[in-house]
């Protein structure tokens, strides 16, 4: 065992991270800073522009680009809380990675400000949500204000409440990120087991604050896009989604951690091996999640829930439209390539077999994404005429603008975080179990 | 005299089977196997086998289960007697899918069974080793060694001196 | 094996970094207490199956075996007079027989669970209570599966369920989930069978062998050569016996290969079946269109109720049988905290199940939804609503106190008023929606009658002695398991406990 001093590591730990992580690998601070910066400013510029012609696309570019990596970072505050939940030994090796993504949320939080002040400096206020704007024609003719659905939801679905909900799920997120993230740089530092069990009280009370939050930012900002349209899963879907994601960077991090600099070699075959194998049981709880919403409204078949699903399927004189493609691929490419993939014990432990499929299903579930913001149902010109247009699947300049920006923006602030701290929580009581990890 | 099986050998404990299971390993040795009281950890690789192979036999299971199920319905319920209820297709691919789901597993887990078996070489009710009362000791406490006479390397006296090396004790001789 | 750690530090910052690991010290206590051995847990297991019987077995077994006739003085009493002996009436017609159905298959999920999911999430506690949590899978559906059956009302016709040619050629039909039910029930009590059976493989060999040993032998001189003649009978019938359900497995390196990884595949399988067994049973109900039936979330939260209720009833049996069988070195505190901790989660996970349908009853804006829910809490019968409530959602969050879980008389009643709760969920889900539905001018009150009761109540015996069969004839525990994860199971000499110290030595001597 080693004979260091207690005294020094601390002090040491944190220069030797700072030089280690500079010294080890290039250093890409600045350029994603850059990225983040000109993509958000581009993003932001189609925002407003967008606003001011009454165009809602770059809107929901923002949301998109938004809501994928917030699905990110909300998956790997999950993650972190469930492992320590069920003490988890082998995952500790890479819990400081997750530490870095669920300091994101202030980041994101900022990010969502704009999607807020629409309803106050727009005149069209629900150009994206649109229960926002009273005014607004509906399809099936009247206005939001003399839809007896909107009037029955105006008691959840009205903006002071919104803005409420919107402020308590990054309140939950930030402070449960940054109690962590500080109760595991402290255990680094004094190797004090009052840190660990803290911790592990915090997940296990934080976890439901968690669930009611990811449980209302799924119905507040996708569900309510179509506020006609309820069902109970959907908080668990977007659970499901997110942890997929967030499983996927984790992978796709440490791989590329591992390859190089001072972490080389220390996340080892078996590492790659459980965390696969929980991509793959993930993959098939969003399976199995999304089939079951679309099977029991397939089955019942009620016009109010199944118009949800019958607009990514086809346009209102029944042909089918791009959602269409869009819905196979989710089955086929999504669930059906990952799944099979994943079965075989080689595309588990391989390096590069890993990442691919981790940048697969990282890619999908951008579609995924896609799928549950995108499609609308719109009125026609005339709203006194029958029927109405469905919007369509596209991807615009703006969605890579704010893709990349917000994505920029997110590595940046995780690069800053990494330099702070070693890039192992060095005192945690299982972080030599799990770096012997073995098969 | 009878013919013979081959040499069992006992072992202290967990760690002394696995290291003289690697010895066994390196001397060359095909036809031998070690046992224990419980599955332990890496010896597999210890005693230089690889990944079991049952998986083969779950694929094939789960594969005809899943065809099978939607064969069926579709045979049934629009090939030989289609039935119009409640309005609903006669086949479709998402009805059906509870029932290919549910054969995919039966089938898969009967696959897993059998390939259990088959790569095992079971059931075999008689074998040289029951003889061995220090062998049934083995599903209670005891870890052994056996090496088979049919082994290309093997030679009683040599062998025997081997086992004794690798830490082996009360080495018997198997009879068949 | 540990490749990774043997390597060099790649660069002087890894070794500075590998340096720096000290881990905090950490005691977790073994899960098997006592420092036992091998011998001991063999003793242990074995000793159960052969010797005598003790008395209280004889007392439960009569008690059972009473308490199930009541079962067959229902079943007679319904088949010899007609389904119109229960209590099923207009506007109700699934009672009690598809709420016993749910509540059985529910409690044999937690099985399933304990030998399935917590053997992928490698959580080695679960050794000492899979085998019996297993069993107790196998008999649930057994009792589960006579209420569907019967409820067919010409029981002997009960096989037009499965898709054999009859003589009216007619097949099932796909598009009804009861068919999907029929499927998904005997694929579930199939390969849990299977999967049982294959876990006790080396278990029976291990008794085949000790019988041989103990023919070999020969018996006590003591007895007399009456006396012999019996045990030698007795022995031979279990060496028998044993032997052909073992296979002849040998306890080999090549057997234990291939055993672990069907194990593993059969783990694998046997989760998205536990899944979506609960899953299609909730299809019952939600592909409907009754109001308080059709809701998306139906699916995990019936999952998460059923392993909700069958931990509970995993503590309902194991801690007498710690208390009888003196287990508290292979059952220990860590076991029964960490039971109650997933009582607590997935007590929690219903929680959330019926907060939300709540409040999407609302946001939908159904009129007929949203009084199914205020009707269910505060209709004619909030009573059994709130029982359900209390008990499923309330009474769990006591686990959160250390005291409550070390104290084994509080865990026990807790877990039956855990089953008590899950039953009436399934009551309340049931008769509620259909008891007030969409015409007012039809809605009734459904009660139970004597035949109701006399069915429901006799299958506990059933399940009573199905499982006293279980304890008597074959191994409780996985032996083979609980060595495992026993210290002296690693093959480099050190206890799971010291794993880690060992690991970051080796390392360090690399570094150095």
């Amino acid at each position: 065992m080693s004979t260091h001093a207690q005294a020094n590591s601390s002090d040491a730990s944190i220069a030797f991270a700072q030089t280690a992580s500079v010294r080890a690998s290039r250093d890409y601070t600045m350029p994603a800073l850059i990225v983040g910066l000109v993509g958000t400013a581009i993003a932001l510029l189609g925002f407003f522009t967008g606003m001011s012609a009454g165009d809602s696309r770059p809107l929901f570019s923002w949301l998109i680009g938004l809501s994928f990596w917030l699905s990110i970072a909300i998956g790997m505050l999950f993650m972190t809380l469930i492992f320590y939940i069920f003490h988890a030994k082998w995952p500790t090796v890479l819990r400081r990675q997750l530490e870095h993504g669920i300091g994101l949320f202030p980041l994101l939080a900022v990010l969502f400000v704009p999607l807020l002040i629409v309803p106050f400096i727009h005149d069209d206020p629900g150009i994206l949500w649109k229960w926002m704007n009273a005014e607004r024609y509906i399809v099936g003719g009247g206005s939001v204000a003399t839809d007896p659905l909107f009037l029955h939801k105006s008691a959840y679905l009205n903006i002071p409440f919104f803005i409420g909900r919107v402020i308590f799920i990054f309140a939950v997120f930030a402070i449960l990120g940054y109690v962590l993230r500080r109760l595991s740089f402290q255990m680094d530092k004094t190797g004090d087991m009052a840190n660990f069990h803290r911790a592990r009280i915090f997940s296990a009370i934080g976890i439901f604050f968690c669930a009611a939050a990811v449980t209302m930012a799924a119905i507040d900002w996708f569900k309510a896009l179509e506020y006609h349209w309820f069902s109970t899963m959907y908080g668990v879907w977007f659970f499901a989604a997110s942890m997929r994601a967030a499983l996927s960077v984790t992978l796709i991090l440490i791989v590329v951690l591992a390859s190089r600099g001072v972490l080389k070699g220390l996340f080892n075959q078996a590492h790659r091996y459980d965390l696969a194998c929980l991509m793959f049981a993930f993959t098939v709880f969003w399976a199995y999640i999304s089939f079951s919403q679309y099977f029991l409204i397939y089955n019942a078949n009620i016009p109010e829930v199944t118009f949800w699903y019958n607009i990514r399927e086809k346009n209102f004189d029944g042909s089918l439209n791009s959602w269409w493609w869009i819905s196979l691929s989710l089955i086929f490419l999504h669930f059906l390539v990952p799944f099979l993939y994943l079965l075989f014990y080689k595309n588990k432990v391989t390096a590069k077999r890993t990442l691919f499929i981790a940048a697969w299903i990282l890619l999908f579930h951008l579609l995924d994404i896609y799928f549950n913001i995108l499609p609308g149902k719109l009125p026609l010109e005339n709203p006194a005429e029958l029927g109405y247009v469905v919007r369509q699947f596209s991807i615009t300049f703006y969605d890579i603008a704010a893709l990349a920006g917000i994505g920029g923006l997110c590595i940046w602030s995780y690069l800053r975080s990494m330099k702070r701290v070693a890039p192992l929580p060095i005192r945690d009581p299982n972080i030599s179990a799990s770096l012997a990890h073995h098969e | 005299m009878a013919k013979q099986f081959g040499l069992l050998a006992r072992f202290k404990d967990t760690p002394d089977l696995f290291h003289a299971a690697e010895k066994v390993r390196d001397a060359g040795y095909r036809k031998w196997d070690t046992f224990a009281p419980l599955p332990i950890h890496g010896l597999p690789a210890a005693q230089g086998l690889g990944r079991s192979r049952v998986p083969v036999f779950t694929l094939i299971g789960g594969f005809c289960g899943f065809w099978i199920g939607l064969l069926m319905v579709w045979y049934m319920n629009l090939y030989d007697y289609p039935l119009l209820v409640g309005g609903m297709p006669f086949f479709s691919p998402i009805f059906p899918f509870p029932i290919a789901y549910e054969l995919t597993i039966l089938l898969a887990a009967f696959g897993t069974l059998i390939g259990m078996f088959v790569m095992n070489t079971l059931p075999q009710h008689y074998h040289p080793l029951f003889n061995s009362e220090q062998f049934l000791a083995t599903s209670s406490d005891q870890f052994m060694i056996a090496i088979e006479s049919s082994d290309p390397q093997f030679n009683t006296e040599a062998t025997r001196l081997f086992l004794e090396e690798i830490g082996g004790t009360d080495i018997q001789v198997i009879e068949e | 094996m540990a490749t990774t750690t043997s390597n060099l530090p790649t660069c002087p910052a890894q070794a500075e970094l590998l340096d720096q690991i000290r881990p905090a010290e950490h005691k977790e206590t073994p899960l098997v207490g006592n420092k036992r051995d091998f011998p001991w847990v063999t003793e242990k297991i074995c000793t159960i199956v052969e010797s005598r019987v003790p008395t209280w077995w004889w007392v439960a077994f009569a008690m059972a075996l009473f308490t199930a006739s009541f079962t067959g003085v229902g079943l007679v009493w319904l088949v010899s007079t007609g389904v119109g002996v229960w209590g099923l009436a207009n506007p109700v017609n699934w009672g009690w027989a598809i709420v016993n159905f749910v509540f059985w298959i529910g409690i044999g999920h937690a099985g399933t669970l304990i030998s399935a999911i917590l053997c992928l999430l490698k959580q080695g506690w679960r050794t000492s209570i899979n085998r019996a949590a297993e069993a107790m899978t196998i008999f649930a559906v057994v009792c589960a599966g006579i209420f569907p059956l019967f409820h067919v009302g010409r029981v002997w016709f009960a096989w037009w369920l499965f898709p054999i040619p009859n003589s009216n050629a007619i097949w099932p039909q796909f598009r009804s989930p009861l068919e999907w039910d029929v499927f998904a029930v005997s694929t579930y009590g199939t390969v849990s069978a299977l999967f049982w059976y294959m876990g006790m493989i080396p278990d029976l060999g291990t008794l085949r062998d000790r019988a041989t040993l103990v023919l070999r032998r020969g018996m006590d001189e003591t007895l007399t050569p009456l006396q012999r003649k019996v045990q030698t009978a007795i022995w031979t019938l279990r060496k028998y016996g044993y032997g052909i359900f073992a296979m002849g497995w040998r306890n080999a390196g090549n057997h234990w290969r291939n055993y672990e990884m069907a194990y593993l595949l059969l783990a694998g399988l046997s989760t998205p079946l536990v899944l979506s067994v609960h899953t299609i049973v909730s299809f019952d109900f939600a592909v409907s269109i009754i109001p308080g039936w059709h809701t998306t979330i139906f699916p995990p939260y019936f999952v998460a109720g059923a392993i909700f209720s069958g931990f509970g009833m995993v503590l309902t049996l194991m801690l007498p049988l710690r208390a009888l069988y003196g287990f508290h070195d292979l059952i220990t505190q860590r076991h029964i905290d960490n039971m109650c901790k997933i009582c607590l989660g997935t007590g929690c996970i219903v929680g959330y199940a019926y907060i939300m349908e709540f409040f999407i009853a609302w946001y939908g804006a159904n009129p007929f939804e949203e009084f199914a829910f205020i009707n269910r809490a505060f209709g004619q019968y909030a009573w059994a609503y709130w029982i359900m409530f209390s008990c499923n959602v309330f009474v769990p969050q006591l686990f959160w106190f250390k005291a409550v879980r070390r104290n084994a008389a509080m865990v026990w009643i807790m877990s039956i008023l855990i089953n008590v709760g899950m039953w009436f969920e399934r009551f309340v889900i049931t008769v509620t929606s259909l008891a007030n539905d969409f015409l007012p001018t039809s809605w009734g009150y459904y009660s139970p009658t004597i035949v109701d009761i006399f069915t429901f109540f006799g299958t506990f015996g059933l399940f009573s002695v199905l499982f006293l069969l279980f304890l008597k004839v074959l191994p409780i525990m996985p032996m083979g398991e609980v060595k495992f994860v026993m210290p002296q199971a690693d093959p480099h000499g050190h206890g799971f406990g010291d794993t880690a110290q060992g690991a970051n030595s080796e390392m360090k001597g690399g570094a150095h």
